[in-house]
């Protein structure tokens, strides 16, 4: 069992990481979903046929994730998601920067380079994620985690 | 001869004389008029038809390894496949970077060379050697391998005798590239009847933009 400080601690993080989520989900989804594919293409990373589907749906994913978050519903099995998800996008913009490739990082629409700024960013989230799911794990089980 | 008849004489002489000169005058030999100059107008670099339901405009650099790619990977079938049967109007339009020393040179070429009608395939060319004459400078001899000789001498005196036309239509590019934002290359702007759908930057794949483009003429 945590302590009451370190609960409020992990419930700013969930919560900070749930409206990151949300923003970033709603920017993408609120322009052409052929911008975010071009983003997506631009790591080099997925096969031509996988583009279109990811860029249709994960902005939608994303959204979803980002609102479980903030509302505290199955934080023990969204937070590992949305760490899993945030790890897979440092490690896409690793492998980017590894290949020397000058592109955008796409995280909140166009506009952005890969670049320490970004790797920071991504990495405190991956953190924070990271914490929220092990926090998820030492807390009790209030009543809202019973579908857990 | 007594002086009446030397008068007579004279006046005839001199009537005969201004007679002759007055039809020099009404009738002179005058040279052809000089050849007006045909107002030079610069082809549209775009392929299809102008009346289709979707128009794509592409601004590119010829130098960009991305835009290459864009242009042989997905332009080429975009133009076989949407252009050629009407659904799609492509224009091509220059954002020549700073940073690329023979890109504009570039532009200028192909620009040249859609007065020729040869925009497309000095396009194709130029993208597919991009390695070797963005390093060497040395552009003509990629041009020169999709033009006629007769092509190549006209696509030059175009660029020698309009420069400043082609320099304007570059820019033009590049300022209607700043209209939408355009902050790097390549990007792709598409619009459904003047309404603008999206403004993308970077490269997707034909399956992608095929998708897409389906699914806006669906509509």
């Amino acid at each position: 069992m945590a302590s009451p400080k370190l609960d409020r601690l992990l419930t700013a993080a969930r919560i900070t990481l749930g409206v990151i989520f949300t923003y970033a989900a709603f920017l993408k989804v609120s322009m052409s979903w052929l911008t975010f594919a071009a983003s997506i293409d631009a790591y080099q990373i997925l096969p031509d046929w996988s583009v279109t589907p990811l860029a249709q749906l994960l902005p939608w994913f994303e959204l979803a994730l980002g609102v479980l978050l903030v509302s505290g519903f199955a934080v023990r099995w969204i937070a590992p998601v949305v760490t899993l998800l945030l790890a897979g996008f440092f490690s896409a913009m690793v492998h980017a920067h590894m290949k020397g490739l000058d592109i955008d990082c796409g995280c909140f629409g166009p506009g952005e380079k890969i670049g320490s700024n970004t790797f920071l960013r991504d990495g405190t989230l991956v953190a924070l994620a990271l914490a929220v799911t092990v926090g998820s794990f030492l807390r009790g089980s209030p009543a809202r985690h019973r579908l857990q | 001869m007594n002086k009446p008849m030397l008068a007579i004489l004279l006046l005839l002489v001199a009537g005969l004389a201004a007679n002759t000169g007055a039809q020099n005058k009404t009738a002179p030999k005058s040279p052809s008029p000089p050849a007006k100059a045909e107002p030079f107008t610069m082809p549209p670099h775009a392929s299809g038809s102008k009346d289709a339901p979707i128009v794509m405009e592409v601004w590119t650099d010829f130098e960009c390894p991305h835009c290459k790619e864009l242009y042989l990977r997905t332009l080429r079938r975009v133009i076989d496949d949407y252009c050629a049967s009407g659904k799609v109007y492509l224009i091509h339009r220059d954002y020549p970077l700073p940073g690329h020393q023979h890109s504009r040179e570039a532009a200028r070429w192909a620009s040249a060379a859609a007065t020729v009608g040869k925009y497309e395939a000095v396009t194709e060319a130029l993208f597919t050697a991009q390695e070797t004459w963005s390093v060497s400078g040395s552009i003509e001899p990629v041009v020169a391998t999709v033009l006629s000789p007769a092509e190549l001498q006209k696509v030059k005196q175009v660029m020698s005798a309009h420069k400043e036309e082609i320099e304007a239509a570059i820019e033009n590019d590049v300022f209607l590239g700043h209209e939408v934002q355009v902050t790097q290359t390549p990007t792709t702007k598409i619009s459904q009847k003047g309404v603008t759908l999206s403004v993308s930057p970077g490269n997707f794949p034909y399956a992608t933009l095929k998708s897409y483009l389906d699914s806006q003429l669906a509509k």
